[in-house]
């Protein structure tokens, strides 16, 4: 496999809770892993880990083939803003700034002049369907809009691998499956990998293969078929979604 | 509703580490609100104190039921004043007065302390001589305005010449021999002018207090809104809802006034040195008391609860009692309008114009400018938002449009600082308004008929004194005025006005000591030689010292610096308040905001991009409404400002620009590492 991001024997305490007891995983381009488990199996600590948010106790974390653990955090906090997108829960768009701000803002961290921050930000509206969103702000958006800007916050920056902590967890079911078709939809359309973390088996389903988690190890590595580009969704036997065309597949 | 506080109690305690940090803030402002309020309190306490220690000095006739004579008048050596007591008891066995432990004795000379050890350095014949007799005792505490004041009590008999002086013509000078029949007298008009600017600025600095501590408060309860949301919803009512954050503020607050009233114990022997009309104070001065103290320690924790009630009205009303976040309306110009209209009155007032009216229209502008405040913030942030090129300055924008009235209470206790030290700054008189007035030519005020005679007394005190002073009499009518000018040529006198040998180091040393307090020396004559005129004169009219012209102004030159060290006061507590409140609204602002923080961080934001944004966020409005207030407080100083711009005053304004910009972006900066370990969290959750 031709893998993006791998993690190696990796090993977390908290104290004297093991939180992770050697998992190891890997990534390929362009694939999207679920990481499953229930509360505390140490599934959100293996994202930390993989996304350099936490250093491991022990264990190697690579981003195609590069060190990513013995960064200093100065380094990791770089990677994170130009590597890796991040899709949370709720919570991650500032509540000031109009959506295409919020868009933009990754951008402009990393230099982009801000007229130019915008313009790109902007392209990611329509394919996602947030078409007249651009100028409100959060509060003016309904919970799956929020999620969608969310995304295309994640994806403006072109990122190697997009990580997401239930991102469907604060939306009811409909909004959810839509969520995530768009999040797998435009990740694969940026030929970005995807790690979700997640406890619900519904948002397992969109994703090539399911890793389960149980007391810091992993319990299975479920491959599934038929989840190719373009392939058929769960629940949703069209393959509308496919026609949409990302910015990241358009350059 | 037991049951109700240990259940505030133990959610106040198991709040957490952010729950305990808040509640520590809010303890923090309300320690550092009780420990001002207290100084207040001392400070109206302390005034009321020496005005009736002061009381016993200016006394009132008795009609009938006379014990005793008291007469008192001003002395003076070098430039401070010497309040000079004459007792006659009529009856024997009269009750003495204040400080004294017995009636003094005929001819009994009783000092303070600072007195006695005055006369002790320097030479007696320019002091000491001036009080002869036996020495009674030393004069106690009570009996003095301030520790180092100048007072001396001298007995007499009742057909003393002493007691049969006539009074001088101003009230300052003392009062002539009055019978009495006890010494409660009553308080001079110094002292209730000094009462009344005391209770000005008591009003100048409890407003902001007040205004500070109900922020406070209202700041737990904005983080308390959503679990107690999540209370309402479980079913709590609303009576319960309010009782349990009333009492959780209360406890936090009852917590921090403790705290404030130990700093505040801890402050005083720095306060007791802050110097008001020629003296510092007593410690005793300072404390405020025990009943005042439990009334402090009471009213703050009700305010902070009645505070808290008001910030929670929200929150009772709907159990989904979060804001909405959406583009506020911009505020609106009427702001601004109001703001002129109040302006637009200050060219019409004058030096003449009735106080009353001067302070309405002060007091309107500073009210307008704090309306105000919010639309310029706005607007600033519509500007930095549009014309930002990086992250950091449109999120600080952004924030500024979001919520200008919360940014504009961040900077409003600096900016509205900036009024009053515009105001003051440019108002403050110069330094040379007084002070160089003649300090060398002694007047005497003498009867008529009796000028010739004590003219050639007063020569031949002088001379034997061996100081060389030109001696003549001027003015017409029933008393004449002695003029005696120290160290001046004079016919019959040693005539080329050098002083005698004697007297030159004496005189070099003085000299220098005079030029260094600012007091002019003319000729040869030095503070010492005057100081040895004054003495030699002594008794030369019963009941009357010489005085020069620089004398009389003392009380002014005390009075003007003063209202100096009043501004400084005023304007040190104004920063106090401001920059705490600063940083207690830059913590909460972090505490409130740290999950979007934290996630940003996770996201790979740098911690200097959110840092910078902070900074930006509250130095942009700083600059503009601090430098704005400051105009503004020049404009109404303008039409009553008696010289051009003035150098003392100048100084202030630029002291406290550079102390508002410093204290600000500090404490701005104290909560960069709170920001630091909020954002460490790797799973951010809200309340």
């Amino acid at each position: 496999m031709n893998a993006v991001l791998e993690g190696y024997d990796l090993v977390k305490r908290f104290g004297a809770a093991v939180a992770l007891a050697g998992v190891g995983l890997a990534v390929g381009r362009g694939e999207a892993v679920a990481i499953m488990g229930p509360s505390g199996s140490g599934k959100s600590t293996l994202l930390h880990c993989l996304a350099g948010i936490m250093k491991p106790d022990a264990g190697e974390v690579r981003l195609l083939g590069q060190r990513v653990d013995t960064m200093r955090e100065r380094e990791r906090s770089a990677l994170r803003r130009t590597r890796f997108g991040f899709v949370f829960q709720f919570g991650q768009l500032l509540p000031e700034l109009p959506a295409e701000e919020n868009v933009a803002l990754p951008l402009m961290l990393g230099g982009v002049p801000r007229g130019d921050a915008v313009r790109r930000a902007r392209e990611w509206f329509g394919p996602l369907g947030l078409g007249g969103m651009e100028e409100r702000r959060p509060g003016e958006l309904s919970g799956g809009q929020a999620q969608r800007v969310a995304i295309a916050r994640a994806l403006v920056t072109r990122p190697a691998v997009v990580f997401a902590d239930e991102p469907t967890g604060a939306l009811d079911q409909a909004t959810g499956h839509d969520t995530m078709r768009l999040l797998v939809e435009a990740t694969r359309g940026n030929e970005a990998s995807l790690v979700v973390v997640t406890h619900d088996p519904q948002v397992a389903r969109w994703c090539d293969r399911t890793v389960e988690v149980r007391d810091g190890r992993i319990l299975s590595g479920e491959v599934r078929d038929g989840h190719a580009p373009g392939g058929p969704y769960p629940g949703h036997g069209s393959g509308e979604a496919v026609t949409r065309v990302f910015p990241g597949v358009s350059r | 509703m037991s049951g109700l506080l240990g259940l505030s109690w133990r959610l106040l305690r198991g709040g957490g580490r952010s729950g305990l940090l808040g509640a520590g803030l809010t303890a923090a402002a309300v320690a550092v609100s009780a420990a001002l309020l207290l100084f207040a309190v001392s400070a109206n306490l302390a005034f009321q104190g020496r005005a009736d220690r002061e009381a016993w000095r200016n006394p009132v006739e008795a009609r009938t039921g006379a014990v005793a004579v008291e007469a008192v008048r001003r002395d003076y050596v070098r430039d401070r004043p010497i309040t000079v007591v004459d007792l006659a008891a009529l009856e024997p066995g009269a009750s003495p007065p204040p400080g004294l432990d017995r009636f003094p004795a005929p001819g009994e000379v009783w000092f303070s302390p600072a007195l006695a050890e005055l006369a002790r350095e320097l030479p007696d014949g320019q002091l000491a001589d001036r009080f002869p007799g036996k020495t009674g005792g030393v004069i106690g505490d009570e009996g003095l305005v301030h520790p180092g004041e100048l007072l001396v009590v001298r007995g007499q008999e009742p057909d003393s010449p002493v007691m049969a002086a006539t009074a001088t013509d101003d009230p300052r000078g003392g009062a002539a021999p009055t019978k009495i029949s006890d010494f409660t007298g009553k308080a001079t008009s110094d002292a209730e002018g000094y009462q009344a600017l005391a209770l000005i600025a008591t009003v100048l600095m409890v407003v902001p207090l007040l205004v500070f501590g109900g922020a406070a408060a209202r700041l737990t309860v904005a983080r308390r809104d959503q679990r107690l949301a999540a209370l309402r919803l479980v079913g709590a009512t609303p009576g319960q809802v309010v009782a349990m954050t009333v009492a959780e503020a209360v406890i936090t607050a009852f917590g921090g006034a403790l705290a404030g009233t130990v700093l505040y114990g801890l402050l005083i022997p720095v306060l007791t040195r802050i110097e008001i009309a020629g003296g510092s104070w007593f410690a005793s001065d300072m404390w405020p008391g025990v009943p005042y103290t439990l009334a402090v320690l009471a009213a703050v924790p009700l305010l902070v609860g009645l505070s808290a009630v008001v910030g929670l009205r929200r929150v009772v009303v709907s159990p989904l009692g979060v804001a909405k976040r959406e583009t506020p309306p911009a505020m609106r110009f009427v702001r601004v309008l109001a703001l002129l209209a109040a302006l637009a009155a200050v060219p019409a007032l004058g030096a003449g114009t009735a106080a009353g009216v001067v302070a309405v229209v002060l007091g309107l502008a500073f009210l307008a400018i704090n309306l105000t405040g919010p639309w310029v913030v706005g607007m600033i942030g519509r500007i930095t938002a549009r014309t930002a090129r990086g992250p950091a300055r449109l999120l600080a924008g952004r924030r500024l449009v979001d919520d200008p009235k919360a940014a504009w209470r961040t900077v409003s206790g600096v900016a509205l600082t900036g009024f009053v030290a515009g105001f003051i700054g440019f108002l403050s008189p110069a330094g040379g308004l007084f002070g160089d007035a003649d300090a060398t030519t002694l007047r005497l005020s003498v009867p008529a008929a009796r000028a010739p005679q004590l003219t050639a007394e007063a020569r031949e005190r002088l001379s034997a004194a061996g100081v060389p002073a030109r001696v003549e009499v001027t003015g017409g009518g029933g008393r004449r005025v002695l003029t005696v000018a120290v160290g001046k040529a004079a016919g019959d006198e040693a005539g080329d006005g050098k002083a005698a040998g004697k007297d030159k180091d004496e005189e070099k040393a003085a000299r220098e000591g005079a030029s260094a307090s600012g007091r002019s020396v003319e000729g040869s004559a030095s503070a010492a030689a005057v100081d040895r005129a004054r003495t030699a004169l002594d008794g030369l009219v019963p009941g009357r010292g010489a005085t020069t012209a620089a004398d009389e102004e003392v009380f002014s030159v005390l009075l003007l610096g003063d209202i100096g060290t009043g501004t400084v006061v005023v304007l040190t507590v104004s920063f106090l308040v401001a920059i705490v409140s600063a940083g207690i609204t830059a913590a909460s602002s972090v505490l409130d905001r740290r999950q979007t923080y934290a996630l940003l961080r996770l996201a790979g934001t740098p911690l200097e991009v959110l840092d910078r944004a902070r900074r930006a966020e509250t130095l942009i409005p700083l600059a503009v409404m601090g430098g704005g207030s400051i105009a503004v407080g020049v404009f109404c100083a303008v039409p009553f400002a008696f010289s051009s711009v003035n150098v003392s005053g100048m100084v202030i304004l630029l002291v406290c620009v550079v102390l508002g910009f410093a204290g600000v972006t500090g404490a701005g900066a104290a909560s960069a590492p709170l920001l630091r370990s909020v954002t460490a969290d790797p799973a951010p959750r809200p309340d």
